[in-house]
């Protein structure tokens, strides 16, 4: 594999006394994307959640291109160069969208070797959303406001971006812009993590995956090798 | 008609002083939701420190607005100390908020008594506005003219700050979902300490400014502290526009009600407050919090 971008390694975490991530690890290569599947309540979000900070990991570590960020804050890991497209979206719904991208603006990072996100280069990606910049972001669509969360994660010139179900919610001719977004900043040479509950999205994007179950994790493969093993997506997934 | 015009001034004065108050009170209470109660308390530190600069009790005798300015960023340190050592380690507990500020406000009140006793502190008008405006028939003390207009400039500067800033945003966002104002790289914590150290800044501004006109003495964080209450909770908390309106409508019935109808001065104070948590509990400008 690739130069390590983020890994969690033996991660344990807990929601008060549920133990939602058991000894969980997992490595995202430097400029590859990693999709991390599993059923509802498999702790996919959790795992975004331990991997920026917004949940302390018990135990274990979690490493952004080598170093620890496992005891840092949010921001401080956001200052390491990642960055979090959630679930449900949360963009700042009294902001405009002008607004959104511009309180998430920084540099890139030393380390990194992509382009710099601004907000002329976010509008020229999503024209929508310049069309609506001084719109308050509550009265986005949810196919502008998911634009407008990938955006906001864009502005941070992050090197790992962490995106939570981007499909969630969204009309499928949306969901397909937005898999064409999602494949233009794998090209860009971003490294990424997609949750997603749909395998069929994550296959035609991923160069791994990650199975997720009941808080473990249960497979490590490639799109290729699964999409040849029913029995064990439908024992995980419960699908095909 | 002269009666009712120069009790129109005071009214506006007097509601140009609450907002300089209630501002701070209003971002505190609407940005971060803390029901910060010693916000009297810092009105009156603010009145206590001015006076003292500007009549010489240290043994130096400051100019008014200089003495102004440092006494509200003294107020300003002591205000951001009580956020970021005391309401910091009490996050989403309203009541043990509300009953550390509250035993806070009592050990200033005492602590003032002790160091600048019991009798009230005269401020002199600044020099260059103890004079009168005369409109018409009509003679206003420059001074009252003069604190309506410092009420605008800072109303306006606030108005800048929060909504035409990248740092007013951050404060917004903030609001709006501190947990992914931080995943963005907002260091929510330190805005939240300068949110508070603003509010208790304007609260000293407003004290000293009201200093010529209301006297310092023993109590005024008292008396101070439920009309900036009344303010916040009519006009909405959070919301500038709704301390402008706010702050306006107590000054009138606050004025009005002493002027007219005495015995019921607070009661034609209170009532539209009762009305306002009745009918739109949010305030007139400020939004619904579930």
């Amino acid at each position: 594999m690739a130069t390590s971008a983020l890994s969690l390694e033996h991660v344990d975490a807990f929601y008060g006394d549920s133990h939602v991530l058991q000894d969980v690890s997992f490595e995202l290569g430097e400029a590859r994307m990693l999709g991390l599947l599993g059923r509802n309540g498999a702790g996919k979000s959790t795992c975004m959640n331990v991997g920026m900070g917004l949940l302390g990991a018990r135990n274990g570590a979690i490493k952004v291109f080598g170093q620890p960020v496992t005891r840092l804050p949010p921001e401080q890991i956001s200052a390491s160069g990642v960055a979090l497209v959630p679930q449900g979206r949360r963009i700042f719904r009294s902001l405009t969208v002008r607004e959104n991208l511009v309180v998430a603006a920084r540099k890139p990072g030393t380390a990194g070797r992509h382009a710099e996100w601004t907000i002329e280069t976010i509008f020229e990606m999503f024209p929508r959303l310049q069309e609506r910049a001084s719109q308050m972001a509550a009265h986005l669509s949810g196919g502008e406001q998911q634009m407008l969360a990938i955006g906001r994660a864009l502005m941070g010139n992050p090197r790992i971006l962490l995106m939570d179900e981007p499909s969630e919610g969204l009309a499928p001719q949306i969901v397909a812009e937005v898999m064409a977004t999602i494949r233009k900043l794998k090209e860009s040479g971003l490294s990424i993590i997609l949750v997603e509950q749909n395998p069929n999205l994550v296959f035609d994007v991923a160069d791994d995956i990650v199975i997720l179950n009941t808080g473990r994790v249960a497979v490590v493969s490639t799109p290729a090798a699964l999409q040849k093993d029913d029995a064990l997506l439908r024992q995980h997934l419960g699908v095909f | 008609m002269t009666f009712w015009l120069l009790l129109s001034v005071n009214s506006i004065t007097f509601g140009a002083l609450l907002f300089l108050l209630a501002a701070g009170f209003s971002l505190i209470f609407g940005l971060m939701r803390i029901p910060n109660l010693t916000h009297g308390s810092l009105f009156m530190l603010g009145a206590y420190f001015g006076a003292t600069f500007v009549n010489g009790m240290l043994g130096a005798y400051f100019d008014f607005w200089l003495a102004a300015l440092m006494a509200a960023a003294l107020v300003a340190v002591f205000g951001a100390v009580i956020e970021r050592f005391l309401l910091r380690q009490l996050p989403g507990q309203p009541l043990a908020q509300v009953l550390v500020t509250l035993g806070i406000s009592f050990m200033v009140a005492d602590l003032c008594l002790m160091a600048w006793g019991g009798d009230p502190i005269a401020v002199a008008t600044p020099p260059g506005l103890t004079g009168f405006v005369r409109i018409g028939p009509m003679v206003f003390p420059l001074y009252r003219i003069a604190v309506i207009g410092i009420a605008i400039v800072v109303g306006v500067a606030l108005w800048l700050l929060l909504d035409r800033t990248r740092i007013g945003a951050m404060i917004r966002a903030g609001v709006d979902d501190p947990d992914m104002a931080r995943v963005v790289g907002i260091r929510v914590s330190g805005l939240f300490t300068m949110v508070f150290a603003l509010g208790a800044a304007l609260a000293a501004f407003a004290g000293i400014i009201g200093g010529p006109i209301l006297t310092v003495y023993p109590g005024i964080d008292q008396y101070m502290l439920p009309l900036a209450l009344v303010v916040v909770i009519l006009g909405g908390s959070g919301s500038l526009l709704g301390s402008v309106v706010g702050s306006m409508v107590i000054g009138f019935l606050y004025n009005f009600g002493q002027a007219l109808f005495p015995e019921l001065a607070y009661f034609v104070l209170f009532l539209p407050m009762l009305l306002v948590l009745l009918l739109r509990p949010q305030g007139l400008f400020g939004r619904f919090i579930p």
